[in-house]
């Protein structure tokens, strides 16, 4: 296993792509969030104590964008091996296929906590400086963003793992569907239609079945630290449903990887 | 560990097409063992199932006497070459080797010695994609070498490869078979295995057709021919049809005879008074003795030249 | 050999349309992706209409004559006008209590809300009106009060005048009310619509509206009849139920009127059509980006390119035959599931709550909804080619496919989350403007959708301009690297 390991390491970071997206991450992050602090103001709210702004929430929106280099990471880890019809040497030298996937997992997600990392520390950093030139200072009920505060740091922590469970989703996708394009597709379209979807249906109740049982909306519910016993889905029970797709989809493609051929 | 590769009775099935059917031979240690038979006869899926990428539909095929998705370090025990362009493009060919050494635990130096031993040195630090055919074929190579492996299997290994890198390789094959490894050499010409190997084992369409050593398969296809040349092409033939015997025209003034002796045919032409200039044994070239054998085996087959269609 | 046969090739553009076209249709993963994509996009219009209900049948609805829901409440000071004749009045003030706080002259078939009017009005933000039926709309001069205003009825014809000084008239415009009958209602009217506050709370955007009260003061109010009759009584009611009630007092001939509430046509705030396309349609935006980018990058896996270029080595007219192919066979799925997708989603929402008086029922045929599905088809095929262009460009799938949806899909997520303001950008400069080429109802205030946030063919032409500078650059990289 330590040497499957040290194997797909190897092949992981001398890619010039995976530095191409590691980085994706970060700076999508970061930028997103920074621009979506930059576009809230406490003035557009009707008064600064009426507010409810959960401003940490609003710092991480920038994972929407970061998810997506964490999806092509994870898909490309297995499609790309398939693509280069380099998966016959990676099977040649590990014949023990689930090691293959456990070793690309461990990784892959490896890195995708690192990037996270620091996309989220970036993001409360960017919110810990704009925040207040908009309005949400002290004096208006919301202190400097934290990590020593509970919530917040339970949002960024959650975020982290919201991006390492995503690329474990788009690897057991990746092994599944062996192919970039269907798989960066599926992984995408799993992710985004949900909340789109719910934002079109009128009925509530279908919009909060939608919310708790898409893989980002129950995902992100660990961003919130405002009003927590209202959301549709707990913040830990929302990523406990992601890391269901994610588990389904390795368990399959751990399936589909030992007993197709290669 | 024993230097071998046995296969016993392998069967595939794709769909409806059957790729092999009850498939077994051996590779000992110490040869060259050439694989031979025509596009899609099975060369490629027998490798791929020795290799546990694809799954046999039934039957057995041991490396060392085992399977080989139960070796540890499968490098150290098989190294083999499937497919020359299975390469990342953005990868250098160096960092390729490095994450093939580190999952067999390897050592680094492990890599430079087999990057020196192709002769890659020069351009290993380049990324995969911009190698030529010739130099990808020989980073597979590399890699089949890593594990410095008693067997090793190369599907095609001289696809594209320039004269000197044809060689290059036959030299390769035939000094890796002298330290005692076993070596099974795919093709689907047979006049490329011709210098190189020892032992051939034959197939088509997913059947073994021949196992044996090239000298025994030339003394076969040779058998029962005698090889006339004569001005007189048209009477020595009818002569012969007489005979019992069945000719082939070769040239203006040969003609190959099969199913009488050599001493029947000389006896023939002098009882006639015809005029010749040799009767000798016909000696088979290994082509011509493959194709003999594998002629009901050709999957894809063009119509001959020159017949209506 | 005399019997070889002759094997001529021919030149021209559609031999390139051809060839490209066979290479589409003869991958069966890429024709089984359009066929699913259209009947993913009309099960997805189903799936979606059921789910979907709409309460606003359930309260009263006022519909104006042509059957379109309206608001219709106003202070009115009246008195009946027998046969032909005019109403004239001068508006000395009025309060700006809203941008279109309406106060005027009015000529209403009677007192019922919704019943067919005219009316000339002087508004603090929009300047002097000709109004009638809620849907006509006539500009007169933008010059402050006080000013004379002036109705006359003939006929079925009403003519509005407008003057400064009570003796020098000129004319506004004319309108025309059908069915008219022979009394109809005459007199003042003040209106002033709901202040729409549009806020942020709990990190999303809330609407709110409160109601205002608009006051006017009139004199030299006159009502001259055709027909000799004595002078009429001035009687005033509210028209509809308006947030707070008016009021009028009259002294020495001088009135003053308050009222609230509005005179316009009043559409619903969901738009039926949209509802039956868009879902499907974000569907099948996903599968039509993945082929478009497929058809290029697989050029490129396989060294394909190379085969395709030394077929046609002129390579401009390869992308572009490209670039017609993926356009029009994706316009023509997209034609059939938009087609589809509103005909089969039309009935389950009307029977849904979505249907007259409140939703009028939309056909084919009305230009916004025609506008609507065709132009849902021509966005789709904008995005095969923007998605082929992306292809071209990068040449690997997986960043392209991801590029190309975060551009069209992403924008869509965070204007949800974000003020209007940045929403209505993020409309304007991604190509995610192109799917308010769906919209059939004129943007209210109080539509947040982003897809509200810019104008059809504005964010139609967004993604116009996206398509025409990726194929741009596609262009022009293609003919410079080598392949």
């Amino acid at each position: 296993m330590t040497w499957a390991l040290q194997a797909e390491w190897t092949k992981l970071r001398t890619l010039p792509s995976t530095v191409w997206l590691v980085l994706g991450t970060v700076v999508g992050t970061v930028a997103l969030g920074a621009a979506a602090i930059a576009a809230v103001d406490i003035a557009q709210c009707p008064s600064p104590t009426e507010c409810f702004e959960d401003t940490t929430k609003l710092s991480l929106t920038g994972v929407w964008l970061g998810q997506v280099t964490v999806v092509v990471l994870g898909v490309l880890a297995m499609t790309g091996e398939y693509g280069t019809r380099m998966i016959k040497p990676t099977l040649a030298a590990v014949p023990e296929r689930r090691t293959v996937l456990v070793a690309k997992a461990v990784v892959v997600t490896a890195s995708v906590l690192v990037a996270g990392a620091v996309g989220v520390v970036g993001s409360i950093i960017a919110g810990r400086i704009l925040l207040p030139g908009n309005g949400f200072t002290v004096a208006n009920g919301y202190p400097p963003l934290s990590l020593t505060d509970g919530p917040t740091l339970r949002a960024a922590v959650g975020t982290v793992v919201y991006l390492g469970l995503v690329a474990l989703l788009s690897l057991g996708v990746g092994a599944v569907v062996r192919d970039t394009a269907s798989a960066v597709t599926a992984v995408l379209s799993l992710l985004y239609l949900v909340p789109l979807a719910a934002g079109l249906v009128t009925d509530p109740q279908w919009h909060d079945w939608l919310d708790r049982l898409g893989p980002m909306t129950a995902g992100l519910a660990v961003q919130a630290t405002e009003r927590v016993d209202q959301l549709p889905i707990g913040p830990w029970a929302g990523l406990g449903v992601l890391a269901a797709y994610a588990g389904a989809a390795l368990a399959v493609g751990a399936l589909v990887l030992s007993t197709r051929d290669a | 560990m024993e230097a071998t590769i046995e296969v016993r009775g392998l069967r595939k099935q794709y769909g409806t097409t059957v790729a092999l059917d009850d498939l077994s031979f051996d590779v000992d240690a110490g040869h060259v063992t050439g694989f031979v038979g025509p596009n899609g006869a099975g060369k490629s899926t027998t490798m791929r199932i020795v290799l546990g990428l694809d799954a046999a539909d039934g039957g057995t095929a041991l490396v060392g006497g085992q399977p080989y998705p139960q070796l540890r370090t499968p490098l150290c025990h098989v190294g083999a070459l499937l497919d020359a362009a299975a390469v990342h493009p953005s990868r250098r060919a160096r960092d390729h080797l490095l994450w093939m050494a580190r999952s067999n635990g390897l050592p680094r130096r492990r890599v430079d010695e087999v990057i020196d031993l192709v002769g890659l040195s020069s351009v290993a630090r380049r990324r995969a994609g911009t190698y030529s055919l010739g130099m990808r074929q020989r980073l597979g190579i590399a890699a089949a070498l890593l594990g410095d492996p008693p067997v090793l299997m190369f599907d095609e290994p001289v696809n594209g490869l320039d004269p000197e890198g044809i060689s290059w390789i036959r030299g390769l094959l035939r000094s890796l078979a002298e330290e005692g490894r076993a070596v099974l050499v795919s093709s689907h010409l047979m006049s490329e295995l011709e210098d190189s190997a020892d032992h051939l084992v034959v197939i088509g369409r997913g059947r073994l057709i021949a196992d044996t050593t090239v000298s025994e398969l030339l003394a076969t296809a040779s058998k029962g021919r005698v090889d006339v040349r004569t001005m007189q092409r048209a009477a020595a033939m009818a002569l012969f049809a007489n005979a019992g015997g069945t000719a082939a025209v070769n040239d203006r003034d040969a003609v190959t005879v099969s199913g009488l002796t050599a001493e029947h045919v000389s006896g023939l032409l002098d009882a006639a008074g015809l005029p010749y200039f040799e009767v000798t044994p016909h000696r088979a070239s290994l082509e011509e003795a493959y194709m003999d054998l594998t002629r009901d085996a050709v999957e894809f087959a063009a119509p001959p030249v020159g017949e209506p269609r | 050999m005399t019997d070889r046969p002759e094997v001529a090739g021919r030149d021209g553009f559609h031999r390139l349309l051809l060839a490209e076209w066979t290479k589409l249709r003869s991958v069966p993963r890429w024709v089984l992706t359009v066929v699913a994509t259209v009947v993913v996009t009309a099960l997805v219009a189903l799936l979606v209409a059921s789910s979907s209900n709409a309460d606003a049948n359930e309260h009263r609805v006022v519909v104006g004559p042509d059957g379109q829901p309206v608001s219709d409440e106003f202070h009115f000071v009246h008195q009946p006008l027998p046969g032909d004749g005019n109403v004239t009045a001068r508006v000395v003030t009025q309060d700006d209590s809203n941008a279109w706080a309406k106060a005027g002259v009015m000529v209403k078939e009677g007192t019922e809300s919704g019943s067919p009017y005219a009316a000339m009005m002087v508004t603090p933000g929009n300047g002097l009106r000709l109004q009638a039926n809620f849907s006509t709309d006539l500009a007169g001069a933008a010059e402050a009060e006080p000013r004379w205003l002036r109705l006359t009825r003939s006929g079925s014809e009403i003519t509005g005048y407008e003057s400064p000084d009570g003796s020098v008239w000129s004319k506004v415009g004319m309108v025309e009310l059908d069915a008219l009958p022979p009394t109809v209602e005459v007199g003042l009217f003040v209106a002033s619509p709901n202040d729409v506050q549009i806020h942020r709370q709990l990190g999303s955007i809330g609407v709110g509206e409160t109601p205002t009260a608009g006051k006017a003061t009139f004199d030299n109010v006159s009502v001259v009849s055709a027909q000799p009759s004595k002078p009429g009584a001035w009687a005033d009611l509210d028209v509809g139920q308006p947030g707070t009630a008016g009021a009028s007092t009259e002294s020495d001939g001088m009135f003053t009127v308050t009222g609230s509430g509005d005179v316009a046509s009043d559409p619903p705030d969901d738009d039926v059509v949209l509802i039956s396309l868009s879902p499907g349609v974000l569907v099948a935006v996903l599968a039509i980006v993945a082929l478009g980018v497929v058809f290029a990058t697989s050029e490129y896996n396989r060294g394909m390119i190379r085969t395709t270029l030394a077929a046609s080595p002129r390579r401009g007219p390869v992308l572009a035959a490209k670039a017609v192919v993926i356009g029009g066979t994706t316009f023509v799925a997209g034609l059939l599931a938009s087609v589809s997708a509103f005909l089969l989603a039309q009935p389950i929402l009307r029977a849904n709550g979505y249907g007259p008086p409140a939703f009028p029922e939309p056909s084919l045929s009305d230009g916004p909804v025609l506008r609507a599905v065709v132009g849902t088809a021509a966005a789709l095929a904008l995005i095969a080619v923007l998605s082929l262009g992306a292809g071209v460009i990068l040449r690997r799938s997986a960043g392209a496919i991801a590029g190309v949806l975060v551009l069209l899909i992403l924008p869509l997520l965070v204007a949800h989350a974000l003020p209007p303001g940045a929403a209505a950008w993020l409309m304007r400069l991604t190509p995610a403007g192109g799917f308010a080429i769906q919209q059939t109802v004129d943007r209210s205030e109080t539509a947040l959708e982003p897809w509200a946030m810019i104008g059809p063919w504005a964010g139609f032409g967004v993604l116009c301009a996206y398509t025409a500078v990726t194929l741009g650059v596609a262009f022009w990289l293609l003919r410079r690297r080598d392949a």
